[in-house]
């Protein structure tokens, strides 16, 4: 058992899920105390000892299946066909199995491991041999589907399936000397099927193993993809699909915002303070007072453009902009397109694509006007403006396209004056920035920071500036 | 050596002490907590608001008798919130009697010297135990009983406050420089909670089990209505709980959680109804839901659901209490 879990930990590991050294020890410990008599059992014991993200949880069932019922229900799987094939109830065919045995001694007929197996339908036996050869045939290295022959060669080869062959046709040809009774031709029937059956397993012990590969593959270059991929292009869908994503990246942006925080809290010996706090000890200082500047939970402003122009990716940011707003308390959310409207609370009270089509969908703002970011800020400057206060880190979501109208960069001047910080994120391509209607270059001396925000990547990237600096 | 007095005989033991504690245990959880309290470590329980993890931790205490000591996580916790503090009020008082006593102390010193050092030697009065508050931690090392020590919602407090965590939970034994090193005299069977605000770090999931509690399947959320709402119709809980698990399909907000469910059970009762309708559910669903959005949409939803159920009830009327009834 002990080589199966190291294995299945290999496999685990190699699907992306990480298992510590430690963790495998505590699985050994564990399974002593619970026992492998339930195959429940040990998914339980090993899913709380290895798999400690719950997003991991799917990965690991596919797996588990895979591996621990997979051989063992091949071997099964290929038991019921040959009772099938032979017209016979599971007590009638184990009766055959017992005959053939007795007759193959009394011939004095000996047979390989595999080969009795087979014939006694030792199903554990058989299942452990047929693991046994696919490790060392390392038949887990396939990974596609053409490999498949190769593969399934490798492991007959190393099952010694041709030994088998003519083991059984030695078997066969004994059972059909002389004349035969009707028994002995039913096991000669029995002994000619039970190649093809070997064939069988062997051919699905192949295809599972690539199916044990495509799981965590598959998702992980799915992922890879779209992130790469230009926000413009992602269909509702993928954009969906990246829900995780995104809330992870709201997530560690909190989580480093947090350490910063703390670390800069220890102030000054506050003198004030320390003799207001010791008046009740008679003015004796004991309590020395630290000027513990207030903790200042970080607040975010966000403006979303929400134009047909950006439409996908207005949604893509939208979906970051609710996880960062679901994970601080103070964040402040705008879309804009000619107007300006607030969606803070919005999000607040509905679930996540709900919010999103509704802010998206003209039930905030007229979205079908034509982009005028000039008018947009004069109409936040006019509203909203006491949202920014010198904590503020406002973040500005949009491709600048202005039509042709007034730019007003005063206004994000002013921000940038109230603001602790302004930045500007960006879907389009730094080449186009400032060409025909896009105001980008006018607008990019009044911010702190301005990305090129094209994808997930980029955006990784982008937060993980923000941490730093 | 410390003493290790956490044991259930085996994982059916659980279930059944579980039970005597008035919570439905799934196998899966039962065999974490058995496997815990064996290995002597620590469990890690996440999963989505209401569905009993906090809960877990006091019925696993009620079902060892142990203590439960809990420690609340929130944004800023540190250790002198979660270990100990000094007490300094009373280590002045205790200067001013000093301060009387001083003369007497140094009383013939021959020099400056020695009179400083006696003064010293009496520093061990001044930071002793004696002037220690202890938090949750301290309590749960120290106690001369074992303890069930619930660390809930670890997810809201900070990453250093986890880093904490991770020595204590290592060996548990802590440091106060004043006073040494002090040693659980018995290991304490932890259980932390996570809603999953943030994902916890690597180096704390490998000390602990993980259980993962997701929403109760029909059967066990039935149970649970029969268990904690006394008097509540047989045939509404079954209503309830269909009606529940249903809404947990749509995109909301806020899912409803079993304490959301109890709730609105309770309210039901309280009502003395025994069938839904659509106008009780109108009027209650404040109790199940708490968004505005979410009610709106629940209200569609469960209208089709109860009208469903009605025509299924009148064309069968005489198995419909024991069926499920809105499927
Ligand atoms: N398996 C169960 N058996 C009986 N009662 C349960 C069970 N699970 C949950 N409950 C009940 O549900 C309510 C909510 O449980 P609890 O407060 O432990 O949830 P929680 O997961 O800690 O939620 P939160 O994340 O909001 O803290 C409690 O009143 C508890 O009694
Ligand atoms: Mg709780």
């Amino acid at each position: 058992m002990d080589d199966t879990i190291i294995a299945f930990v290999a496999l685990l590991r190699r699907n992306g899920v990480r298992v510590s050294f430690a963790e495998s020890m505590d699985t050994f410990r564990a399974l002593d105390l619970v026992g492998l008599g339930s195959r429940a059992g040990v998914k339980d014991v090993l899913r709380a000892t290895l798999v400690k993200r719950a997003v991991d949880h799917p990965t690991y069932d596919h797996l588990f299946d895979l591996y621990f019922s997979g051989v063992g229900e091949i071997v099964k799987d290929a038991e019921s066909r040959a009772m099938e094939g032979l017209d016979l109830d599971p007590a009638e065919y184990q009766r055959l199995l017992e005959d053939l045995a007795r007759f193959l001694e009394a011939q004095g007929i000996g047979t390989s491991e595999l080969t009795r197996a087979l014939l006694r339908q030792d199903t554990a036996r058989l299942e452990r041999l047929l693991r046994e050869a696919s490790q060392r045939a390392g038949v887990q290295r396939i990974e596609r589907t053409f490999q498949e022959g190769q593969f399934a060669q490798g492991l007959q080869q190393t099952l010694g399936v041709a030994e088998v062959a003519r083991e059984l046709q030695g078997i066969s040809d004994a059972l059909g000397a002389g004349d035969p009774d009707p028994r002995r031709r039913q096991m000669g029937r029995l002994v000619d099927r039970r190649l093809q059956d070997l064939q069988e397993m062997i051919r699905r012990m192949v295809r599972g193993e690539l199916e044990q590969h495509d799981v965590g593959q598959r998702d992980a270059a799915r992922m890879q993809q779209l992130a790469e991929k230009s926000f413009y292009y992602l269909s509702e869908d993928e954009i969906r699909r990246m829900k995780d994503a995104v809330t992870k990246l709201a997530q560690r942006l909190k989580n480093a915002l947090a350490v910063k925080r703390r670390s800069a809290r220890k102030g000054a010996f506050d003198v004030k303070d320390t003799l207001r706090k010791n008046l009740q000890y008679g003015g004796v200082p004991f309590k020395i007072r630290f000027d513990r500047r207030k903790r200042v939970k970080p607040q975010i402003v966000v403006l979303c453009d929400v134009s047909d122009s950006v439409r996908n990716v207005s949604r893509f940011m939208l979906q970051f902009v609710y996880s960062l707003q679901d994970l601080y308390a103070k964040v402040r959310s705008f879309v804009f397109v000619s107007d300006v409207g607030e969606i803070t609370k919005l999000f607040e009270e509905n679930e996540i694509h709900q919010a999103i089509d509704q802010a998206i969908r003209g039930n905030v703002i007229n979205v079908y006007a034509h982009s005028d970011f000039g008018r947009a800020f004069r109409m936040f400057h006019r509203e909203h403006l006491a949202a920014i206060t010198r904590h503020t880190t406002v973040i500005v979501l949009g491709d600048a396209r202005n039509n042709y109208n007034l730019p007003h960069e005063w206004v994000l001047k002013e921000i940038k004056q109230r603001a602790k910080r302004l930045i500007w994120l960006n879907p389009e391509n730094r080449m186009t920035w400032g060409f025909g209607d896009s105001e980008m270059d006018r607008y990019q001396p009044y911010c702190d920071v301005v990305e090129e925000c094209r994808n997930l990547r980029q955006l990784y990237r982008v937060v993980d500036r923000m941490v730093v600096g | 050596m410390v003493a290790f007095a956490f044991m259930f005989a085996s994982i059916e033991d659980v279930i059944g002490r579980f039970a005597a504690q008035h919570y439905i245990c799934h196998r899966t959880i039962a065999t974490v907590v058995y496997l815990a309290s064996r290995l002597r470590k620590p469990i890690l329980v996440e999963g989505p608001a209401g569905v009993g993890k906090t809960e877990l931790a006091k019925v696993l205490a009620g079902a060892l008798d142990h203590e439960l000591i809990r420690l609340q996580c929130y944004e800023g916790l540190d250790e002198s919130k979660a270990l100990y503090e000094w007490e300094y009020a009373k280590q002045l008082l205790y200067t001013q009697i000093l301060k009387d006593k001083i003369g007497e102390v140094i009383a013939g010193a021959p020099g400056l010297k020695e009179a400083v050092e006696r003064v010293a030697r009496q520093d061990d009065v001044f930071f002793s135990e004696r002037f220690i508050v202890p938090r949750p931690l301290l309590r749960a090392i120290t106690s001369p009983t074992p303890v069930v020590l619930l660390i809930d919602e670890i997810d809201k407090a900070d990453t250093e406050f986890e880093a904490f965590l991770l020595e204590v939970l290592s060996d548990f034994q802590v440091s106060v420089p004043e006073l040494g090193t002090i040693k659980a005299k018995h290991v304490p069977l932890v259980v932390l909670t996570s809603n999953n605000a943030r994902e916890m770090s690597d180096a704390l999931k490998r000390r602990c089990l993980h259980l993962y509690i997701d929403f109760p399947d029909k059967e066990q959320e039935r149970a649970i209505i029969l268990l904690k709402v006394p008097g509540v119709a047989e045939r509404l809980a079954q209503e309830v709980v269909d009606a529940v698990q249903a809404l947990r399909k749509l995109d909301l907000k806020k899912t409803p959680s079993i304490s959301e469910t109890l709730d609105w059970t309770r309210a039901l009762t309280l009502l003395n109804v025994a069938t839904l309708d659509a106008a009780l559910v109108d009027d209650t669903l404040s109790t199940l839901l708490k968004y505005e959005g979410d009610i709106r949409k629940a209200q569609a939803e469960l209208r089709e659901h109860v009208a469903k159920a009605r025509a299924k009830a009148s064309a069968a009327p005489a198995v419909a209490a024991d069926k499920d009834v809105l499927h």
